[in-house]
């Protein structure tokens, strides 16, 4: 991979974050955004009740679910995704290239 | 569509996981072969770019009409672009972000979101887009085109179809009846659907635009 397409993929890949982040925060700031529920919670509370869907047993703590403002977590999840993404990815190309050897 | 924890009985999570299991198996070595190119880590930034969009997507939740939203699932969109079984996985590692960081969905219902998101929004979702190529091929649109209207349609029936696969999940796991979870689930995701086209559609389309490299499926697909 030559320098040139290193800077413009790098370049490329900031905007869109920047661009993501710029999403989240217009959305959220705006209120564009709906706290409705979605069709799948919207169908078990039509059919069993808020409280229901809110009691379902769960075995896990969501390990930033100490964080109530929705923009930082947004923000965390598309950081995370990034590099669980490329690590993944990484890994299938160092294994396929080193099968390939 | 994110089901949560506790919803589904433990029988049809063990097999929904096995399933993906096998299928995520199989996607590794599929995307090995076809990352074997000499220039294929060019695609690896992209990708985790295109799963960060994904996961942004899916956070905003838009308003639709009686009281509910709706949020790209995104199933096909990255079938289109990085093929069947890059989508099973791509969906896998971000519902595996959303369980265990956020709460959205369950962390033991992973594998069976992953099958109706990844296998059965994306890797089915893809060949619903191969099948509307056949007829538009016949058609003197250009492939952009042709594949963006494809994608558009291919999402839309693909998140009805994961939803039908949900409600019946839903319905066999004894929560609420079957004659109840499947209209349910279908109706509110024909108009949940509409916002999933149309997104995908748009963005197959700007990245035509900007870099029309990235998808990689146009062989696959069969556009000509």
């Amino acid at each position: 991979m030559d320098k040139d397409s290193i800077k413009w993929s790098i370049i490329t890949i900031v905007i869109i974050i920047g661009i993501l982040m710029l999403m989240l925060t217009i959305g959220f700031s705006l209120g564009i955004l709906s706290e409705d529920p979605d069709g799948l919670e919207r169908s078990l509370i039509d059919a069993k009740g808020e409280k229901w869907l809110e009691d379902l047993p769960s075995v896990w703590n969501p390990i930033l679910g100490w964080i109530e403002n929705d923009y930082i977590i947004g923000i965390i999840g598309i950081i995370l995704s990034v590099i669980l993404m490329m690590a993944i990815f990484y890994l299938i190309l160092y294994i396929s290239k080193k099968r390939k050897e | 569509m994110h089901i949560p924890d506790g919803l589904i009985d433990p029988i049809q999570l063990i097999i929904f996981w096995v399933i993906t299991l096998i299928i995520i198996g199989l996607g590794f070595k599929k995307l090995g072969k076809k990352f074997e190119h000499e220039d294929s880590d060019k695609l690896i930034p992209y990708i985790g770019v295109l799963a960060a969009a994904i996961f942004a997507f899916q956070f905003v939740n838009y308003p639709v009409p009686g009281g509910t939203s709706g949020h790209l699932v995104g199933g096909t969109l990255v079938a289109v672009i990085l093929g069947p079984f890059a989508a099973v996985i791509v969906l896998f590692m971000i519902l595996i972000v959303q369980a265990l960081f956020l709460g959205d969905g369950g962390v033991t219902a992973i594998g069976i979101n992953t099958f109706n998101m990844g296998i059965v929004g994306g890797l089915i979702g893809f060949y619903i887009v191969k099948i509307i190529l056949v007829v538009l091929n016949k058609t003197s649109l250009s492939k952009e085109i042709k594949v963006t209207i494809a994608t558009g349609i291919g999402a839309y029936i693909a998140i009805v179809l994961a939803a039908f696969v949900c409600g019946v999940e839903i319905g066999l796991s004894g929560a609420i009846p079957m004659s109840i979870s499947i209209p349910a689930m279908v109706f509110w995701h024909v108009l949940i659907g509409i916002g999933e086209g149309i997104i995908s559609a748009l963005i197959v389309l700007f990245i035509y635009k900007v870099k029309p490299e990235l998808i990689t499926t146009e062989e696959l697909l069969g556009v000509e």
